[in-house]
Order: C-alpha cells, then sequence, then structure tokens
C-alpha cells in the first residue's frame, strides 16, 4: 500500500487514535500505554507518547491504517536480544505537522521468535526506513522481507556476517572478538 | 558502466582521514560532471558507543553522549537524560529546564553560524566564511563564561544540570544578543544578498516536499523543503513550551519554496535570529529554584537501579530531530541497552536524491547543505573502469573547481 505523502494539519485526539488501533490489531494488540510529557511552567502537558506493543502479525495491517490517519513520520529503530525473541521497537511519529503540542509519539514494539526472525519492510512504503532495516539486519539478525539494499550500513566490507554485534546469544561477539573497548 | 554513448564514471567521495569527525563515503556515478547516481556509505567511524554503554551506569552514559559530537554535544546529553527520565519517572525542576533550554539555544546559534560560514568557503566566498567565524566567537566566549568549556560543557545530569546561571553569565548572554542585533545582519545581507552566492546556491541539492516527507527528512533539511516541523513547536520539551517558537520556513519569508541549497541556508541564519529571541525570553523569564531533581548522586543512582522501563528522548538539535531510546532493568546498575539516532543518520537517506542531475563542482556544497558531521572530505578518486585509469583529485582539488564555478559565474 502507498500513501500520499504529506502531513495532516489537523490532529485527532490521542483516544481516538487508541481506539482506532485497538480495532485494527484485535487480538494482535498485547499492549498499550499513553505517556503524557509534562514540562514548563506551570507544569503541564506538553506532548504525549503512545507505546503498543503487538504481535507481528498484526504490524502491516496496523501500519496502513495509521498511514490512512497521518502520513507515519519514522525516527528510528531499537532493538534487544531478549531470549526467545528479539524484540525490535519502531519509534514514529504522527500529526508532525499539525500545530504546537499536537504530535503524537508513537512506539511500536514487536517481538520477533529467534527460530524465525523474520520482519516485513516498510522500505516500500516509507523509504525512510531503509537505514534502519540494513542496521538492524547487521546488529540484531532480522531478516527484512522485501528490503532491497541489503548491504553492510555501519560494520566493515570485511566483517564476519555470522556475528551480530548486539546480540547476547552464541551469535554475539565472543569475548576473542573484542577488543577492550570499555 | 554506460549510459547511452556516454561513459560514466564512479567517483568516491571520502572516506576521510583520522583528523575528522565523521567520515562518510559517498560514490557519485558521473556523467562528464553530471551526476547520475549517488550512494552513500556511513560506518568509516562506527565506535560502538551504545554498546559500550551496557558496561556503565545512566551517569556514566552521560560522558559517552557528550562525546557523539564535538558540535550538538549538549543536544545528544539533553535527548540522551530526557530517555533516562522518561524510563525512571524523574521530574526536573523548572529553572534546570530554561537553564538546558538556555545552553540548546547558544549550541543553535554557533552551529548554525559555524555551517553558513563553511558553506560560503565552500563555494569560494572566503570573505563572508571570515566574517562568520569571527561573528561565531561571540557565542564560544559565552559557552565558556557560562559552562567553563568551548566544547563539551559537562552541564547535564539526571534529574536537572550542574552549573546554574548565575547573574554574571547572564549579563553575559544579554550583551551576546545587543552584539548578535548589531552585527549578524552583515552576514546576513552579504550572503543573500549576493547574486553569485545565491547563484551557488539556489536549484542546487532540490529535495522536494513529497520526498522531504517520503524519507524522513528532518530539521533544516525538511524546513528548507517547506515543512513546517519543530520539536520545539511540535511538542516542546524542557522550557519550549513557555517560550513559544514557531517552525521557520522560506516561503513565509520568500513566498515560495525551492527546497534547495539556498533554502536551507536561509532557514538556518533566519534561526540564529529566532535563536536570540529565545534566549532573550529564556534569560527574563528564568523561575527562581533548585537546579537539580536530587544533587545528592547516591541517591540519583539509587532511583535509577530501581527504575524498570524504557524511555524515549526526542529534542530538536542544530541539525534536526534528535533520539535517543534507553533501557532501564530493575536491580541493574548499567543501561542495559541505548539506542541513539543523530540528525544525519535520518537526512543522509536523502542525500542521493539531492545529488542526482548536479555539477560535481556542486557536490561538496550539496554534500554540507544538510549540515552533516563532517568537517571536510579527504580526497576524490576519479576512476576510469574501462581504460584503467584513475587519478586522485586532493581535498584541495575538489574545493577548487567548486571555486572554479563560482569565478566562471562571475565572469573572471
Amino acid at each position: 500500500m502507498t500513501c500520499r505523502p504529506q502531513y495532516v494539519q489537523e490532529c485527532k485526539c490521542p483516544d481516538e487514535v487508541m481506539n482506532c488501533i485497538r480495532e485494527t490489531l484485535g487480538e494482535c494488540l498485547l499492549e498499550m500505554e499513553l505517556r503524557e510529557r509534562m514540562d514548563g511552567m506551570p507544569r503541564r502537558v506538553l506532548y504525549r507518547d503512545l507505546w503498543i506493543r503487538l504481535k507481528r502479525d498484526g504490524f502491516l495491517k496496523l501500519v496502513d491504517r495509521l498511514m490512512e490517519i497521518d502520513f507515519l513520520h519514522f525516527h528510528v529503530m531499537s532493538g534487544n536480544d531478549d531470549g526467545d525473541v528479539v524484540t525490535l521497537n519502531l519509534h514514529c511519529s504522527l500529526f508532525r505537522e499539525a500545530g504546537a503540542g499536537h504530535r503524537l509519539g508513537v512506539t511500536l514494539s514487536i517481538p520477533i521468535p529467534k527460530d524465525d526472525l523474520v520482519f516485513p519492510s516498510l522500505s516500500g512504503r516509507i523509504p525512510g526506513t531503509e537505514y534502519s532495516e540494513r542496521e538492524m539486519r547487521e546488529m540484531l539478525g532480522i531478516h527484512f522481507e522485501g528490503l532491497q539494499n541489503t548491504d553492510l550500513l555501519f560494520l566493515p566490507e570485511n566483517w564476519d556476517e555470522e556475528i551480530k554485534p548486539w546480540r547476547r546469544d552464541e551469535t554475539g561477539p565472543a569475548p576473542e572478538n573484542i577488543r577492550e573497548l570499555s | 558502466m554506460s549510459a547511452g554513448s556516454h561513459k560514466t564514471y564512479r567517483i568516491p567521495i571520502g572516506p576521510v582521514h583520522v583528523g575528522l569527525k565523521e567520515p562518510v563515503t559517498t560514490w557519485l556515478d558521473v556523467d562528464g560532471e553530471r551526476i547520475v547516481k549517488a550512494t552513500v556509505r556511513p560506518g568509516s567511524i562506527h565506535r560502538g558507543i551504545e554498546w559500550m554503554a551496557r558496561e556503565r551506569n545512566p551517569i556514566q552514559v552521560i560522558y559517552l553522549a557528550e562525546r557523539i559530537c564535538g558540535i550538538c554535544s549538549f543536544t545528544h546529553i539533553v535527548a540522551f537524560l530526557r530517555a533516562v527520565e522518561d524510563a525512571a519517572k524523574i521530574e526536573v525542576p523548572i529553572r534546570a529546564q530554561y537553564i538546558r533550554s538556555l545552553v540548546l539555544e547558544l549550541e543553535r546559534v554557533h552551529s548554525h553560524i559555524l555551517w553558513a560560514g563553511v558553506a560560503c568557503y565552500t563555494f569560494g566566498y572566503d570573505s563572508a566564511f571570515n566574517l562568520g567565524m569571527l561573528l561565531r566567537e561571540k557565542v564560544m566566549d559565552v559557552l565558556e563564561a557560562l559552562t567553563g568549556n568551548r566544547v563539551n560543557y559537562g552541564v547535564g545530569t539526571v534529574g536537572g544540570v550542574r552549573r546554574d546561571l548565575t547573574p554574571r553569565a547572564a549579563k553575559a548572554v544579554r550583551e551576546m544578543i545587543e552584539f548578535y542585533r548589531r552585527e549578524f545582519q552583515t552576514f546576513l545581507d552579504v550572503v543573500t544578498e549576493d547574486p553569485i552566492a545565491k547563484a551557488r546556491m539556489r536549484n542546487v541539492g532540490v529535495l522536494s516536499q513529497e520526498d522531504a516527507v517520503k524519507y524522513c527528512a528532518l530539521g533544516p533539511t525538511a524546513r528548507g523543503s517547506g515543512l513546517r516541523v519543530d520539536l520545539r513547536h511540535s511538542s516542546p520539551y524542557e522550557a519550549y513550551g513557555d517560550l513559544g517558537v514557531t517552525p521557520l520556513v522560506p516561503q513565509d519569508y520568500n513566498g515560495e519554496v525551492f527546497g534547495d541549497v539556498y533554502d536551507r541556508f536561509f532557514v538556518r541564519v533566519m534561526e540564529v535570529i529566532q535563536s536570540l529571541e529565545l534566549l532573550e525570553k529564556i534569560v527574563d523569564g528564568i523561575p527562581e529554584g533548585p537546579i537539580t531533581w536530587e544533587p545528592k548522586l547516591p541517591k540519583v543512582l539509587s532511583a535509577l537501579k530501581a527504575a524498570d522501563g524504557i524511555g524515549w528522548g526526542i529534542i530538536e538539535g542544530p541539525r534536526g530531530d534528535d533520539t535517543h531510546v534507553v533501557k532501564l532493568t530493575k536491580g541493574e546498575e548499567n543501561v542495559t541497552w541505548w539506542k541513539v539516532r543523530a540528525p544525519t543518520y535520518a537526512n543522509a537517506v536523502s542525500w542521493p536524491l539531492m545529488f542526482k542531475d548536479q555539477e560535481i563542482a556542486d557536490a561538496p556544497l550539496i554534500i554540507n547543505s544538510i549540515d552533516p558531521c563532517i568537517s571536510c572530505m579527504e580526497r576524490i578518486l576519479v576512476s576510469d573502469a574501462r581504460a584503467g585509469r584513475s587519478e586522485i583529485l586532493t581535498r584541495a582539488r575538489l574545493v577548487e573547481r567548486c571555486r572554479e564555478k563560482t569565478r566562471r559565474l562571475m565572469g573572471a
């Protein structure tokens, strides 16, 4: 699915967005939290972040639904080796151009089982995700289905691709691989 | 490689030598002087900083974060601190928020003036470059008076700041504001009113508004393409909610937007003037009160050890939004993981679009136009794969080529 690359000028309230997410994800929604960020004088809510934990199966459906609300601005992916799963977090924004205090930070957090470390690429929908997908591929070993450019991004050309620097299991760097960095 | 009957050459710009802040390689496929395609390959100076943080507690990571970049060092630590404070639910006193905003705006002023001066140097306008560097010294002096350092100020800490704004430092800030209001307009005029400078920047390195959205462009790069995006406005943090920031876009001043190097230049120099207004509001309106949530470091470390969760800090740095994400685990002293996304990481994705159909002579200007953390380029290797020839162009030769174009435009 492609979405018109422009931002909406009017935002929806967070409750409306959360209801829309609940309807779209159904059983794929694992957890949702709205954080209100308070600053300034007097202390007041100046913006909000939405944290959503979901199953992989609901991911593309949710992205397409969010893209109907506003073009999803992508910031970066973070991730961690959490034992049996690698958790991938996509940090994004809605309502980036919709006025003072209206941006809504959106984090999509998806556990991916290590025995099936595959995830759909967003680079066709949001070309700005390419660097992050390449970084997560080389650092955590996630295979992004549909990612055209799988060249190494930050690691050197002669890097042994069997070693995934951010993994904490046997695929991570062994002590003998590491020079004293600390 | 060939394009029709034309022979194309592949030119690597970079990677650079150890003296540079953040080397990057850009491969340009050229047909004569025209760039057909560009490929960016970062990674030459990946230091594994995020990995190193796993062995450090959040207070120690502040000093790692401060060393990610020499220009926007405070931007990085505020983004990191906000992520930690989000994860640990720590509330920062209002006076500390004003001081953070003060240093952030001083950093923006010196970063933008540095960039604008270097852009002028790149296309051979040395008198404007020298004027820019002369002007920048004033804000560097103020940063030194305020913090003791010209770079890596060591001001931020979890839950506040480590240095208060003294009446003497506040006076130095006020004098600096007056100085720039007197002197900065000259710099603005000599560049924006100069027909040759304008010719070198106008319609060069264009990024359309549509591509800026698709490729997730940030900061002055996005605003230069006409997008009204600025985190100080859309999600105010620290004292910005009290200051009232409006995103600066070229169409509000010039009636239209080109999305070229000139528009990116224009946005940055106008943002210097905007920062002066913000600095004045900060100095006039800073409230009294404590500057830290908890002055005793063992208590802070204890609270951080008890915290459990992921925090997200995102702020508008000079080059665009800077994102830090931190995971703290209850019972563990060290950061579990930390992700840093500097603005160049995002803006570099749209670089190849800016290079397309441009001249080699404009390449240094286009590279500089997103204000990457690259101070200069080392060399260019021009290779003719068919003939098996290669020629090394030094950085000096590359800059000379850029300047030759300016001389041609001047008719000299």
